[in-house]
């Protein structure tokens, strides 16, 4: 237990709560704006503190302190008093917990001691996602149960029955993917996609596997309720499935978990799938190797792009009225985003100029590896969302037609090409 | 430390089948069930054992204890459906008693193992990958079977649960 032990895994306990927590009002923004945009309007944009808007932003917060002082209304038909509080608990609790496995950069090299970079450091992450989409759905079958209601029972019948049949083929696409692998170990799953396929094409998962890559992206939707495969809340149906009953947190905790869900699911399609924490044609160790010249890369595309960022700010936010408080926002962040700029060129300026030791050259790439996460799994929830407001919802036998009749034999399939090949190439 | 987890988790797992046993609405009782599954979990993790603990809790927490729970919801049982159970007490404390004799006679069978050292085994033990050498190399003749055994008995649950033609046409 030395310092940097200590230091490394506060950090990476903060950055799941950062990917999790703090990214679902950014996600719920996301969501509205971008279901706007796809029916033709503006979705909120007029939430605002002193005129800073943030395009939005600042409404995803006020929907959240709303649903704080909301009355916590429980109706008396419910019964199961302990259960119904305890559902929104296990489905928040389950889905935040998922969020440990997923390793945000490569093992961090601290004076010749290796760390793992995951909340929870060790090597059992596939199976510790496996066992929490497992026991997530406990939340909301005994919410719907213990509502007492008819529509949040048949909400939580449907939840359990989608969920099971669509857990046995995300596991065959997930054993497909580990045949390639060869671990379960999520950290060793992305260094293999930092290689390169005949030397020019990245070694992602979804160029190596594409039929597991779709499979588990069409399970993992269903995994996390969303549409197409909402129907455990079909409002058109149910009215609100398996939270019809809950009001203010309680009912928020079951949205906030919906929504760390979803941000797992995409962590683990880019994880698994989209290369994790690589960036592509540069893997750790030509990130090691080329550090002066990313950093002088950077110097000079950094305010290109604030540039044009800002320029697109001015363009767009403009008031004809001189003290509208809404221009007061331009000024505020480009002087925010020249701030930003000064110290990051300053930074890189003072690590070209002096050199960074072999520490901060890992740290440097560490840190460059978390970004391109982050940047990835935003992408990841743009999919979901934009998934969401395209395709409609499915009808329920569709839905079990789909999973028994289409994906898994597809899966079964692509289990056993997989094995085969491997076996055959003696990779 | 160590002690303190181990003594939490059994207490769990023995809360959980108690709670199993007794109470009389079946979801409360597959509920006690998952919480003494996820407690066993936990001391296979104590027991340097991660695999089995993952295991532990994907399937039997996780997907087995989904299905009982689906299969209970689907009956949607109503209070005044459950039976009387007029003299549960008396018959609880009965078969307690019972089973004494019994209880001595496992404490007796664990006193007589011989004493072995109690420390914590290196780190390959129990992970993924001995685990499987040792499952595909020693014992792959007996983990063939038992997949077997299960393939016949998901074809018999497909069996039963096909219509019958003759009767509902």
């Amino acid at each position: 237990m030395n310092s940097t032990l200590v230091s490394i895994v506060i950090f990476n306990i903060v950055m799941a709560l950062i990917v999790s927590l703090v990214f679902v009002p950014v996600l719920v923004w996301m969501e509205r704006r971008v279901a706007g945009f796809m029916q033709d309007r503006l979705g909120p944009n007029r939430c605002n503190i002193a005129g800073v808007r943030l395009g939005g932003l600042v409404q995803s917060f006020a929907d959240m302190l709303k649903l704080v002082f909301k009355e916590d209304y429980r109706a008396g038909a419910v019964k199961e008093k302990m259960l119904f509080t305890l559902s929104p608990v296990i489905v928040f609790a389950t889905a935040y917990l998922s969020f440990m496995a997923i390793p945000f950069a490569d093992d961090l090299v601290i004076d010749d001691k290796s760390y793992i970079m995951q909340a929870l450091p060790m090597e059992f992450g596939m199976l510790w996602i496996l066992a929490f989409a497992g026991l997530g759905i406990y939340g909301l079958m005994l919410g719907g149960w213990a509502s007492n209601n008819k529509y949040s029972l048949l909400g939580g019948i449907r939840a359990a029955a989608q969920v099971v049949s669509y857990e046995a083929v995300m596991g065959l696409s997930i054993v497909s993917m580990l045949i390639v692998y060869g671990s379960i170990h999520m950290g060793d799953m992305v260094r293999f996609q930092g290689n390169l396929v005949w030397g020019f094409i990245p070694a992602w998962g979804i160029i190596v596997q594409p039929v597991a890559a779709i499979l588990f992206i069409i399970t993992a939707f269903a995994e996390t309720n969303r549409a197409p495969f909402d129907i455990a809340e079909g409002e058109s149906e149910i009215v609100g499935g398996f939270h019809t009953e809950y009001s203010a947190m309680r009912f928020g905790l079951f949205f906030v978990g919906e929504y760390i869900a979803m941000g797992v699911a995409s962590a683990l399609i880019v994880t698994l799938f989209l290369g994790g924490y690589q960036i592509p044609w540069l893997n750790t160790e030509v990130l090691k190797n080329n550090i002066t010249t990313i950093f002088a890369v950077l110097i000079v595309t950094i305010p290109i792009l604030s540039y044009m960022f800002a320029g697109w700010i001015k363009k767009n936010n403009v008031w004809l009225d001189k003290n509208d408080a809404r221009n007061r926002e331009t000024k505020w962040l480009i002087t925010g985003i020249v701030i930003i700029n000064i110290i990051i060129i300053l930074f890189l300026g003072i690590f070209l100029l002096f050199g960074i030791g072999e520490n901060g050259v890992n740290i440097s790439v560490a840190a460059l590896q978390v970004m391109t996460f982050v940047v990835k799994l935003l992408m990841m929830n743009f999919f979901f969302i934009w998934v969401r407001w395209t395709l409609a919802r499915f009808r329920y036998d569709q839905l079990q037609n789909l999973a028994w009749k289409v994906l898994l034999p597809i899966a079964i399939a692509n289990v056993f090409i997989t094995g085969t090949f491997v076996v055959m190439l003696g990779v | 430390m160590v002690d303190i987890i181990f003594l939490g988790l059994a207490i769990f797992a023995i809360g959980g089948g108690f709670g199993m046993i007794l109470f009389s609405q079946p979801m409360h009782s597959a509920i006690s069930l998952i919480v003494t599954l996820i407690s066993l979990g936990g001391i296979f993790a104590l027991l340097s054992a991660p695999f089995l603990f993952m295991v532990q809790i994907i399937l039997y927490a996780g997907a087995i204890i989904t299905l009982l729970l689906f299969i209970i919801m689907f009956l949607n049982i109503r209070d005044d459906e459950l039976p009387d159970e007029p003299n549960k007490n008396i018959t609880i404390i009965i078969g307690a008693i019972l089973l004494i004799p019994f209880n001595i006679l496992i404490l007796k069978a664990f006193n007589t193992f011989p004493e072995k050292s109690m420390n914590i085994l290196g780190k390959d033990f129990g992970s993924i990958h001995s685990f499987g050498m040792e499952l595909f190399n020693k014992w792959l003749v007996p983990f063939e079977l038992i997949s077997m055994l299960l393939l016949a008995s998901l074809v018999g649950a497909v069996v039963y649960a096909r219509k019958d033609k003759n009767r509902d046409g």
